[in-house]
């Protein structure tokens, strides 16, 4: 992508990995339904994804951890890596649960990697402590895996990955076991890191604030295939799939009938309702069924009703979410979830609603085979 | 250990569970040691005894034959327990992590239970008819032509007691591995490939280190029962490997409970010294890594 700061811009540099058409499936079901994807250098990536849709299993085929059944290509930094056992690729993995030795110490845990490749005691106890002052543990390197907390383990688990100083460092989840506040703060910790260290990140994530927050790039994932990649302001503006809105967080997606395509905006009927919004997808045809997306904070409760994408609603009970209340309206295209800011607004039963076409997505279903059960996480009914 | 630690400050449940085990262990194991020592330092007279202090158990028993048995008994059994988790290290490492869990696990735990419950002395005891001169071995090898005579080392040999010792003792040595191995996140071993260290070196590594307290287990019962076996001795001996345990029989049966009691005693000291000794060992090579047994021991 055009924003990475370590590629200076017109640098055909070589991307640090490569993978085309790679499959994997446990026991006759497709995890990997022929993934290609190149990885630049210096790159924070970021896999995402609701629960099976391949991203933990994917790089899982990046570390080597599992062998996939076919890969037309796998380079990592020039080298193909097809059949490449774990240890003799240049990666390293920052585990869900950490997998911290707990018969080592600290210091112990992070110089595993260079008594492995038999560096000398004092170089390996200045590059620990080096890699354990990077990740802010300076004065743990003799203390046991059992008196860490949660966080200072997941920061272990880290200088014993970058201590090897890895072509990428894969994390699988990294912040899942982490609670709220401590999540918020490793986050900005990683970016911090990838930084310093300038090193390739690949990172594995169901939450889209996280990989909105962290990445360089994101691709999102669906039962085995990338269903969209792109920059997080692509991705969050611009949902290619009705799936893609869902996951990534557009409170209202309704499905309708094109009406009408131009260059940059098209109308759909949902349900009687000609709806204007901004065309993410190519090649949509009047007549094709399509859907619309709206965030919930982008429709307004209107004072004038004479603008377009004109709605009248009947509210329903509104819940209260501290810095905002989300109310679900009834309306004719279907049931619509509004964020009002000032929690107290006194709502009449009846309501004008409108937004901007340039605030609602307007594209193609996505490859119908997948079905809904996997948004669940995210999307809200509304058909 | 440290959840241990503060069950001890527990509740009050907790603490008459332990009062009560430790009262349980005080009568059932310690006092039995201690009256067997005490017996051991007085005279039998018939039935009863003699309650003066005396060392003529001791004078007794330690005589050349008799220091010959123990000492065998202390090679064969040390030579079948490192037989034993030569055999059990392998088949218990590929149970609990190279086996997916299905039929053929399910079977082959089975099949390791079974042992328990078989006499001892039947499953010994067909040892006799392929190892004999006109056993099967013997017969395959004179249709072979390998070796026209009767091969007769084979039985009633210290290789017949041997071979009659590994059967019984295989399930011992191998549950205390595979829990200890299944009990190793796999996560862990993902972790050592990922780090850079190949299959061998993550089993010296990481896996041995943390299978050490299985490894521990499986070696004390293996050879502790192993002591007082009197099967296969017995039955494949033939009178010529005499182990410790024919002595006590021997022993009891000439009503010498006083030396039953001495040598019962010096077995007793010598587990002891050898627990100490493998004990020291471990805390010197885990001292710089402060491993498990540190743990255990604090």
């Amino acid at each position: 992508m055009s924003e990475l700061a370590t590629t200076g811009p017109g640098t055909e540099s070589d991307p640090i990995l490569t993978l085309a058409n790679v499959q994997q499936s446990y026991s006759g079901v497709l995890a990997l339904r022929g993934i290609s994807l190149d990885v630049a250098k210096g790159e924070f990536l970021t896999l995402l994804g609701p629960s099976g849709s391949g991203k933990s299993t994917l790089l899982r085929v990046i570390a080597g951890l599992e062998e996939p059944d076919s890969a037309d290509v796998m380079r990592l930094n020039g080298h193909s890596i097809v059949g490449v056992p774990p240890e003799a690729r240049n990666v390293s993995t920052v585990f869900q649960h950490y997998a911290l030795f707990p018969h080592m110490s600290v210091g112990e845990n992070v110089e595993y990697s260079l008594r492995i490749r038999k560096v000398a005691p004092e170089e390996r106890r200045r590059r620990a402590e080096a890699a354990l002052a990077l990740v802010r543990l300076p004065d743990k390197y003799g203390r046991r895996i059992h008196q860490l907390s949660g966080g200072e383990r997941q920061r272990v688990a880290l200088a014993r990955s970058l201590v090897m100083g890895p072509d990428i460092l894969l994390l699988d989840e990294p912040l899942g076991a982490l609670d709220e506040r401590l999540r918020l703060d490793m986050q900005l910790e990683l970016i911090e890191l990838r930084r310093k260290t300038g090193a390739t990140f690949i990172l594995v994530t169901h939450s889209q604030e996280e990989a909105i927050t962290m990445s360089d790039r994101i691709v999102l994932m669906r039962a085995g295939t990338i269903e969209q990649m792109g920059s997080p302001r692509d991705l969050f503006a611009s949902p290619a799939t009705e799936f893609a809105a869902r996951f990534m967080g557009f409170e209202n997606v309704l499905r309708g009938r094109i009406l009408r395509v131009a260059a940059q905006d098209a109308e759909i009927d949902i349900a009687g309702q000609a709806i204007r919004g901004r065309v993410v997808a190519k090649n949509l045809r009047p007549g094709d069924t399509a859907f619309a997306a709206i965030r919930a904070e982008h429709i307004h409760v209107a004072k004038n009703a004479d603008r377009t994408n004109h709605l009248r609603g009947t509210a329903g009970t509104p819940v209260y979410k501290g810095r905002f209340t989300d109310v679900p309206f009834k309306s004719p295209v279907g049931d619509l979830m509004v964020r009002l800011d000032g929690a107290d607004d006194v709502l009449p039963p009846q309501a004008d609603l409108n937004f901007a076409p340039e605030t609602c997505v307007i594209g193609s279903i996505g490859p119908e085979s997948a079905g809904q059960e996997e948004t669940s996480s995210k999307g809200k009914k509304h058909d | 250990m440290s959840a241990i630690r503060k069950g001890q400050a527990g509740t009050g449940v907790e603490q008459a569970a332990i009062g009560t085990i430790t009262v349980l262990w005080v009568l059932g194991v310690l006092l039995p040691i201690l009256s067997l020592l005490v017996i051991s330092f007085i005279q039998g007279k018939g039935l009863g005894f003699v309650w003066a202090f005396s060392t003529k158990a001791y004078a007794d028993i330690l005589v050349d034959f008799r220091i010959e048995i123990v000492l065998r008994t202390l090679r064969i059994v040390a030579a079948v327990t490192f037989i034993e988790l030569l055999l059990a290290f392998p088949f218990a490492l590929w149970l609990a992590k190279g086996l997916k869990p299905g039929w053929l696990k399910s079977t082959l735990l089975i099949l390791l239970v079974v042992p328990f419950f078989l006499s001892p002395a039947a499953r010994t005891i067909v040892w006799r008819s392929i190892l004999g001169s006109e056993g099967l071995v013997n017969i395959f090898l004179a249709q072979t032509g390998i070796s026209p005579e009767p091969v007769s080392w084979l039985l009633f040999s210290e290789f017949s007691v041997h071979l009659g010792l590994i059967g019984p003792y295989f399930p011992s040595m191998v549950w205390p591995l595979f829990i200890s191995f299944s009990l190793i996140d796999d996560e862990l071993i993902k972790a050592s490939r990922d780090l850079g260290a190949d299959a061998f070196t993550t089993l010296r590594h990481v896996v041995v280190p943390l299978a050490l307290p299985g490894i521990a287990a499986g070696l004390v019962f293996t050879a502790i029962p192993m002591l007082g076996d009197n099967v296969a001795s017995t039955l494949l001996g033939g009178g010529n490997v005499a182990l410790i345990a024919e002595s006590f029989d021997d022993l009891i049966r000439a009503m010498n409970y006083p030396g039953a009691a001495a040598l019962a005693s010096l077995l007793v000291l010598a587990m002891l010294l050898a627990f100490l000794v493998a004990r020291l060992v471990l805390a010197r090579r885990q001292a710089g890594e402060g491993g498990i047994f540190a743990e255990m021991q604090a």
